[in-house]
């Protein structure tokens, strides 16, 4: 047994034997590079969570089902001319409007600005909500004019047998 | 020695781009292009390999 190197711990009165440079601990190009490669690491990993969520939002995973629900009978609808209900819960009022003979469209009604209910304006061929004169598209939903900014959550209906249907709700974005 | 900085000066790049990239993604995921918010996430995720291959390949030059 030399007795070479294996003095544990090393006969010093310090623990700066293996630095051989001064200055050598600062923060040099290759300890910079090494930063920017972790960097890029956690921007890769924090993309995952956006990149499933989106996935999901594709897939239709996140779409909640409700049960489809009878609105009136096309009979009952002359085009132009709109009617209420309630979808999906019966305090969800809903508005639904025939554009055409096979158009129809339907929003929650509820201003996505203090939620008062908004009404469809005929001759104006817009949906207009009396509060604060708000107004939406009625082929989108989008808001035109006054304070809302957002759309309102669009329904999706289905034309059966002579009747409309409501058979889902485009998730609201709060 | 002289040192390159070339590898520096990419790895940079790449940083940027992942930046960009991340801000585009969250954008177009409230935007509902859910497409794209999958697009950018899959950028942000090969910049990373990619960022260590530049490191690799730029520590030893010089150094
Ligand atoms: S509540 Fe509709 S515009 Fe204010």
């Amino acid at each position: 047994m030399s007795d070479k190197n294996n003095k544990i711990p090393f006969n010093e009165d310090n623990y700066t034997h293996n630095i051989n440079r001064n200055n050598e601990r600062k923060l040099d190009r290759r300890g910079f590079m090494k930063t920017l490669v972790g960097a890029a690491g956690v921007f890769a990993v924090s993309s995952l969570p956006w990149g499933v969520l989106a996935a999901k939002e594709l897939t239709g995973l996140g779409d909640k089902k409700y049960p489809k629900q009878k609105i009136t009978d096309v009979s009952a609808l002359p085009i132009g001319d709109a009617v209420d209900f309630s979808f999906p819960g019966e305090h969800d009022s809903a508005i639904l409007i025939r554009l055409s003979e096979n158009k129809y469209v339907a929003y929650q009604n509820a201003c996505t600005h203090l939620r008062c209910p908004v009404f469809w304006k005929k001759d104006e061929g817009e949906m207009i909500c009396p509060c604060h004169h708000g107004k939406f598209d009625v082929n989108s939903g989008e808001p035109t004019a006054g304070p809302p900014r957002r759309p309102l959550p669009e329904i999706h209906v289905k034309v059966e047998n002579g009747a409309v249907y409501a058979v889902g709700v485009k998730r609201y974005e709060a | 020695m002289k040192r390159s900085y070339l590898p520096v000066a990419l790895l940079l790049a790449v940083l940027m781009l992942n930046i960009i990239f991340t801000q585009y993604m969250v954008h177009q995921y409230f935007y509902e292009n859910y497409t794209n918010t999958i697009i950018a996430a899959v950028i942000n995720v090969i910049l990373f390999p990619v960022a260590l291959l530049i490191y690799k390949k730029g520590v030893n030059v010089h150094d």
